[in-house]
């Protein structure tokens, strides 16, 4: 037993910061998730300009840094003779700030759409996979391998070429890109969770097979699926932007990270760098977030195991 | 053989004093050991007793200068041959780590590296004390594991660690502990799910290799037997503080503090004897040839888990399946409830066969026939409240209102001294002693005529051990449920059960009333596990008196069974006839069942 000591922890222990760094990291990625999702929401609306009408000036850089105070002093006072461009407009006169951060909506909505599509029926597979063990399951589980094998990027590359190029056809190519993942997660946790011994005394208490499936090991299994979402959704987002730089995905002028970097990079040579590295920059911050949050509640969850 | 079991007057080899071990976590310090003071002194075998958590684990890294992170040691004083441990240089500590002061701790396999040949493990462990080239540090190997009776060291000491039983690596970790002679070995927990048979064989020569290297012991356990049998003196740690200390004798006949009276409580109940009942009872359940085969994947060999056991359970009667692991009790009681399927043989309840019974009738029966697995904390839904918990068999067998579900359940938590405040506390958090009875609750709300108990108190405390088995012993003799217990725990059996089967690689070797078989065992097995069952009383300490009945060697595998009898390869009485002729369990004058030929004829 232990007895709870109150003298004080000194300051800077080394024994005490690898729990808080893991914290550090958690927050970080929450506040990246929570500002994306904030901006899925209100970034369309809340831009200096329309993020789908072009603006006359074509190709301006953004303001040196040195000329940030002086325009925003500008730009509070009204002296400016329209709305600055913090991140230039593109050779097409997009304002690449509102389109930046009206992206979310577009990349997010895809990305969630797509994990719940995926995690539904992955969870699902993998608990009748891994609970109900006979050659018909074995058979999903050499599908899902073959599935798995291929290269994510070119499988959904090909469906959304077969299928057409439509939101709706890059959620479900993204959903059955990341099937696999959820039905192999799911399946390895109902193996140990099926011989746990709360299944056997349910079984010696005369539950059904069906009942001990969905109400015993269905909610013990579900937090490595659920905790894979975020890494998951964080690769979804980069996966749609990929689609888009080679075409496949969104069509134009919908405002889309991926499509930004791709109608960029041609002027990149030119020196106009910033149409697609904003939008670069703005990608690799969400996926990092999404991945950073997913590892650190994996280490929680394995920690409280 | 004599030893000193009053304090002698010679130094102590090792003196602690307010001992504290803190850790420290992001906003809250604790203190598992926590003022904890003891000395022991050269040769001298000291026992340290505990529940789980009580900080004994802790106290023995303690004793080397370490402690777990994000543990420390913040306070107290270690003398060891003079010198204080705590203000000692890391080089001086270093060198006496291994040297002067050798640990073993539990799971031997995890303690052994898996790359390297034991007896080089063995030869390192020497040489980083002591100058010695490649060659004499084998040799010094080959010596210890010699020392630790190891068959065969020259062999052996070629051995990975996965290539040695268990019993054989905590044995090879001992050899290494010892290599340097030192003068204090701390064993920690040495015997934790090893057989008895085999704990028995192991602690006895760990007794024996310490008499000859002249080391003094801190033997740390949570079995009594283990203590009564061979140490001289016992240390009682509760809530990080030694509570008790005194010589083993005076330690069981008059326990001085209450934990220690608590613990002791069973063995004290244990020798009034269990309850005897009259005449026979009606059979309930009627295991007849029972056999379960599990095929081995990839071949066509098959893993014999149940070989032809008949048994019979009456109502109201308490039957004792023992065995050692491996020996197949657990799945009788499993095939028993259909929760597998058995290969052949029959399975009667009440009077009909239920063998081939449609799953949904089965359903129906379950109602009435129960079992209570060993680990409570994996046979609760974790996500559920306990109020949840035991309403699950009400729901299938008993529908009612949510309200009237809820009343039963805090009922089942009263039958099993449990506050119904908990209905609404998730298993997380509460302890294994609370998790066990709330499987028994759920396992009596139905109001079965028969349940399996599948060692329920194996991973109990000692003391919680000893409420539990009280519990149930009330609950049979209040409800007239009929128990198959089952466990390896003799002392539990004795008190518990009217009646006791001993089972061996599958097989029933006898079977008879407690006190024949317990007072009495006639199969060269029982005689064996029984000799090796330390049973918690200091007067016959079985370092005292040393023993004949002991098996050679290690159960055989269940894959290639022996063709004539399954014990022939380990009994002492065998001879060619017992390796060529299989053994049938024969009826004997007295009323029991007997598996052994030559005892049957009246031979040994």
């Amino acid at each position: 037993m232990s007895l709870p000591v109150t003298d004080p922890i000194p300051e800077g222990d080394p024994l005490t910061l690898a729990p808080r760094s893991r914290d550090g990291l958690l927050i970080f990625g929450a506040t990246i998730v929570a500002i994306v999702t904030f901006l899925a929401v209100f970034g369309p609306h809340i831009g200096p300009y329309n993020p789908t009408l072009t603006t006359p000036r074509v190709a301006v850089p953004p303001p040196k840094f040195t000329e940030i105070p002086s325009t925003l002093i500008g730009w509070i006072n009204g002296t400016l003779p329209h709305a600055p461009h913090w991140m230039g407009t593109d050779a097409s006169g997009y304002d690449v700030f509102s389109r930046v951060i009206a992206a979310p909506r577009t990349d997010l909505t895809i990305a969630l759409a797509a994990n719940a599509l995926s995690l539904t029926i992955g969870v699902f597979l993998g608990l009748i996979a891994g609970y109900f063990r006979n050659w018909g399951t074995e058979v999903l589980m050499r599908v899902s391998d073959v599935m798995q094998s291929f290269p994510v990027f070119i499988s959904a590359m090909v469906l959304v070429a077969l299928a057409g190029r439509s939101t709706t056809n890059i959620i479900i190519a993204l959903a059955f890109v990341y099937v696999p993942i959820y039905v192999r997660l799911t399946r390895a946790e109902v193996l140990s969770q099926t011989s746990r011994g709360f299944v056997e005394a349910a079984r010696a208490l005369g539950q059904p097979e069906i009942k001990i499936a969905l109400r015993h090991v269905l909610p013990n299994s579900m937090t490595p699926a659920l905790i894979q979402s975020s890494v998951t959704i964080g690769f979804a987002i980069l996966l749609t932007a990929g689609l888009s730089f080679v075409g496949a995905g969104v069509r134009p002028p919908t405002p889309e990270w991926g499509l930004m970097i791709s109608t960029g990079a041609g002027a990149i040579i030119l020196g106009e760098w910033w149409p697609s590295v904003f939008p670069g920059i703005a990608i690799s911050l969400t996926v990092f977030g999404f991945a950073v949050l997913g590892n650190a509640l994996e280490r929680r969850y394995e920690a409280a195991q | 053989m004599n030893t000193p079991v009053n304090t002698p007057l010679s130094a102590p080899l090792i003196e602690v004093r307010d001992l504290q071990v803190t850790y420290r976590t992001d906003k809250v310090a604790t203190r598992p050991v926590d003022g904890v003071s003891f000395a022991i002194n050269p040769r001298e075998v000291v026992g340290l007793i505990g529940d789980a958590g009580s900080g004994k684990s802790t106290t023995a890294l303690a004793l080397l200068g370490l402690a777990r992170p994000p543990g420390r040691i913040t306070g107290g004083q270690i003398r060891f041959d003079g010198r204080d441990l705590l203000t000692l240089p890391d080089t001086d500590l270093r060198d006496i780590r291994g040297r002067d002061i050798g640990i073993i701790v539990q799971n031997p396999r995890a303690s052994l590296n898996p790359m390297l040949r034991v007896g080089r493990q063995i030869g390192f462990a020497y040489q980083a004390h002591n100058p010695a080239t490649e060659a004499e540090a084998r040799k010094q190997a080959v010596e210890m594991l010699r020392m630790v009776g190891i068959n065969d060291p020259e062999r052996r000491a070629e051995a990975f660690a996965h290539e040695l039983s268990g019993g054989m690596a905590q044995r090879a970790l001992i050899a290494m502990a010892l290599s340097s002679r030192p003068k204090l070995l701390i064993a920690d927990e040495p015997t934790s799910g090893l057989d008895v048979t085999i704990q028995a064989q192991f602690l006895d020569q760990m007794w024996q290799t310490v008499q000859e290297t002249g080391s003094a012991i801190l033997l740390i356990t949570q079995e009594l037997g283990v203590i009564a049998n061979y140490c001289d003196r016992v240390l009682v740690l509760h809530d990080g503080r030694i509570v008790e200390d005194a010589p083993v004798r005076q330690f069981f006949d008059a326990p001085a503090h209450p934990y220690s009276q608590e613990v002791l409580g069973l063995r004290r109940s244990a020798d009034a004897a269990a309850p005897v009942r009259e005449g026979t009872a009606a059979p309930l359940v009627t295991l007849d040839a029972l056999t379960k085969h599990f095929p081995l994947r990839g071949s066509d060999k098959v893993v014999q888990a149940v070989d032809k056991v008949t048994l019979t359970i009456g109502k109201g009667e308490a039957v004792g399946l023992v065995g050692e692991s491996g020996s197949g009790k657990t799945t009788v009681g499993r095939c028993l409830l259909q929760l597998v399927p058995p290969t052949s043989g029959r399975i009667a309840f009440a009077g009909s066969d239920i063998t081939a019974l449609p799953p949904t009738e089965m359903r129906a029966l379950r109602e009435k026939m129960q079992i209570v697995f060993q680990d409570p904390f994996d046979s609760l839904n974790p996500r559920w409240t306990l109020a949840q918990i035991l309403a699950e068999p009400l729901k299938i067998h008993a529908p009612a209102s949510a309200a009237a579900h809820r009343t039963r359940a805090a009922e089942a938590l009263r039958l099993v001294d449990l506050d119904p405040a908990l209905l609404d506390r998730r298993p997380r958090g509460l302890g294994a002693s609370t998790l066990q009875r709330v499987n028994i609750a759920r396992a009596l709300i139905l109001n079965p005529e028969f349940v399996v108990l599948d060692e329920p108190t194996s991973v109990l405390a000692p003391r919680a051990r000893t409420s539990l088995i009280g519990l149930l012993a009330r609950l049979q003799a209040e409800l007239g449920i009929s128990f198959l217990f089952i466990s390896h725990d003799l002392t539990t059996v004795r008190y518990l059960c009217q009646r006791v089967a001993v089972m061996y690689l599958g097989q029933i070797v006898e079977q008879g009333t407690v006190e024949q078989v317990f007072n009495n065992p006639r199969h060269p097995y029982s005689q064996a596990l029984l000799s090796a069952h330390l049973f918690p009383d200091p007067t016959w300490r079985r370092v005292d008196h040393p023993v004949r009945e002991a098996l050679q060697g290690e159960i055989p595998s269940p894959i290639d069974v022996p063709k004539g009898c399954y014990l022939a390869s380990r009994c002492p009485h065998a001879v060619d006839a017992c390796r060529a002729v299989p053994q049938v369990l024969e009826p004997l004058a007295d009323g029991r069942n007997l598996r052994c030929a030559r005892v049957v004829k009246g031979e040994v």
